[in-house]
């Protein structure tokens, strides 16, 4: 049961993974929680659903239009509310609310236009299972950590050994000295949004194949927070432990402890290590946030 | 010239006011009020549309009361007990409705109750299922309350005793959602059933509105090795996925349900995992007409089929049937015939009314989930479980 319960919290963990990471670049840049970054995955899952049910297009095109339509979306924010509030030299608090605002207004549209209809894709993979030592592991499950670890460390490799990574490190470090030094201080900040809109569309398609597509699945986003401020916020490795240590959490506390008790846990956990260890558990500093 | 422009327009108020009162003498409006915008708009939608159809039928056929039109009006609730309070007051105060369908809430109609006995305009719940909604915490009948649904503890009844005695699983587990006022107190009378039938309870889970994981869960419930799980959720993708997880966990047991399996999605979206499965829920979609005239509903209007938009057709039909005996459409006099109807004959199924309870006994039907020759995945009724009347 214990194997069962760890493949289980891995699988949770690998979806939370894909959003905290995007909380946690846009944290490393901005210092400040994007509130709207579950809703990105939500309207990118939207896109792909359009696309696969009503336009009728392939699946894994769908899928590829849903991602850039997280990231659209989330570039878009970022031009059209982010920067604005930036440029009136804003505190960042101004962000976090402009965020909640969106988050809120996406959620209403989505509830208009979709409706609070569950969707599903038409393509589904067959309900079938792989057997490891005793504990079950579905086909779709096992796709998606696949796809979540192969993301992932791309991602890692794409902020520690680019220019572009280079340059998304040096603005966290300190934006005004990159300017200087000749970095495209705007254009970077909205490659990361165009980043991890497009992580936030791949959980969303991932989670719409495993559960559905509805105008709240965005909520999850909070959880995603939590893992990332577990990890360290504005940690990119932290993001991705303190995902896959709280998807692991809850599925142990539900299957050992009391499901009802599952947040109790996650938020005790998340209140614990800012009384502990405020900066989480990978501790950065503002030297070295991304 | 002053003087006659403004005699003119003063007849033409007058004219139009008369008009206007004319109009609204041959208009008996109905209200309806259901989530029509927030998370749960699909069955608030589904109860209107069934309404809105019902009423066209009825005006199509010359009306009630020797060619009066029926309107409905619509207001929403959001699924909310205070806008749903306000929006029936609104109704009756500046609508001047004569009966009330809806909501699908028990959270809704608890506080509504007390404001259609104070403003004394009849309203019919659908899906509350709550005994609070037509009996107040003190024991006392709200007057002008009504429901179309059997209680939870009817239902609960039900499913406990079927799982037991004409299916023989006496090893069980039970499964509902923590703080989900429905699922909690149906799972509750489901216990009290199965237990009091010989049954044995293995393993008792719970999971949190509107989660999507329950392999943690499942894992316990699989080692616990039950006949049956009672799986006592009212959300489709919620049951849906429970059913998938725990076949790929393989938990190949009888997993069963209450009417909050009652969704037409169920099935596509189970993908099979609810092969041999049952539910007991109210007749409705064992009738032919009543799977004609939802498929209509999502013909005409879109959306899925739902049982909500039975009940919407059933409360129009139930209140013109009332308003038919009482030879008035007088809020008092519909309440009367309605407390008076001893069984009403609906799509949803035949209701036996209890003058002293407002709440209806219904036969049951059991449905069990299959994929057919093509691939479909679909439901048939197997079984009809007769009302046990007090």
């Amino acid at each position: 049961m214990f194997l069962q319960q760890l493949i289980t919290g891995i699988s949770i963990g690998g979806i939370y993974a894909l959003l905290a990471t995007g909380y946690s670049l846009i944290y490393s840049l901005l210092d400040f929680s994007n509130w709207a970054h579950g809703e990105f995955a939500m309207l990118g899952a939207y896109v792909a659903i359009v696309f696969a049910n009503m336009v009728g297009v392939p699946f894994l095109v769908a899928a590829l239009l849903g991602v850039c339509g997280g990231a659209l979306i989330s570039f878009l924010c970022e031009k059209v509310v982010y920067r604005h509030i930036r440029s009136t030299g804003a505190p960042n608090m101004f962000l976090m609310i402009g965020a909640m605002g969106l988050s809120t207004i996406f959620q209403q549209v989505a509830n208009l236009v979709f409706t609070g209809q569950y969707r599903s894709f038409k393509f589904k993979l067959p309900v079938s299972t792989i057997e490891i030592a005793g504990a079950y592991l579905g086909v779709l499950d096992l796709i998606s950590l696949i796809l979540t670890a192969v993301i992932l460390v791309f991602l890692i490799y794409l902020i520690n050994k680019t220019k572009f990574g280079l340059n998304v490190r040096a603005i966290a470090c300190n934006s005004r000295a990159a300017r200087v030094l000749g970095v495209r201080v705007d254009r970077s900040i909205a490659s990361v949004f165009l980043l991890a809109g497009s992580l936030a569309g791949v959980a969303g398609i991932l989670y719409g194949m495993k559960y559905n597509v509805f105008p709240t699945m965005g909520n999850i986003g909070l959880k995603a927070f939590v893992a990332s401020v577990v990890g360290g916020l504005g940690s990119v490795p932290g993001a991705i432990v303190g995902s896959l240590l709280l998807g692991v959490l809850e599925t142990m506390v539900s299957g050992y402890i009391s499901s009802s008790l599952r947040d109790f846990f996650s938020f005790a956990l998340l209140i614990v290590l800012l009384l502990v260890k405020p900066s989480g558990l990978f501790g950065v500093d503002v030297q070295d946030k991304a | 010239m002053k003087k006659a422009l403004s005699l003119l327009l003063m007849a033409v108020l007058v004219i139009s006011l008369a008009a206007t009162a004319f109009a609204d003498s041959d208009t008996i409006k109905i209200g309806y009020i259901g989530d029509l915008s927030q998370s749960t708009a699909l069955w608030g939608n589904a109860g209107k549309y069934g309404a809105l159809e019902a009423i066209e039928e009825i005006n199509a056929a010359g009306g009630v009361l020797d060619g009066k039109m029926l309107e409905l009006v619509p207001m929403d609730g959001k699924g909310d007990s205070a806008d749903s309070v306000n929006a029936l007051r609104k109704l009756i105060t500046d609508n001047g409705i004569v009966a009330e369908i809806g909501t699908n809430f028990s959270s809704c109609n608890i506080p509504m109750a007390s404001v259609a006995d104070e403003l004394k305009v009849p309203i019919i719940g659908t899906a509350a299922s709550n005994e609070l909604v037509t009996i107040d915490e003190q024991g006392n009948l709200h007057p002008y309350s009504f429901r179309m649904c059997f209680l939870d503890a009817y239902i609960g009844t039900v499913v406990g005793t079927y799982a037991t005695k004409d299916l023989g699983l006496m090893k069980g587990a039970l499964f509902t959602i923590n703080g989900d006022t429905n699922s909690e107190a149906v799972g509750q009378f489901i216990e009290d059933a199965y237990l009091a039938n010989g049954g044995e309870f293995v393993a008792k889970e719970q999971c949190q509105a509107g989660d999507r994981e329950f392999r943690a869960q499942l894992a316990k419930i699989k080692k616990a090795n039950p006949d049956i799980i009672f799986v006592v959720m009212n959300d489709y993708a919620m049951n849906a996925t429970f059913a998938k997880q725990a076949r790929e966990m393989g938990i190949d047991c009888m997993l069963m349900g209450h009417d909050g399996w009652d969704s037409d999605q169920l099935a596509e979206e189970a993908q099979g995992a609810l092969d041999g499965c049952q539910y007991v829920s109210r007749i409705g979609f064992a009738l032919p007409e009543a799977n004609d005239f939802a498929d209509k509903i999502v013909e005409k209007y879109g959306g899925t089929k739902e049982t909500e938009c039975l009940f919407g057709r059933d409360g129009v039909y139930w209140i013109v049937d009332a308003i038919t005996r009482a030879g008035s459409a007088d809020p008092t006099a519909i309440r009367d015939a309605l407390e008076a109807t001893e069984v009403y004959e609906g799509l949803i199924g035949q209701l036996v009314m209890n003058a002293e309870t407002h709440n209806p006994v219904m036969a049951c039907e059991v449905f069990e989930f299959s994929t057919d020759a093509s691939g479909a995945h679909v439901k048939t009724p197997v079984k009809t479980v007769e009302a046990v009347v007090d």
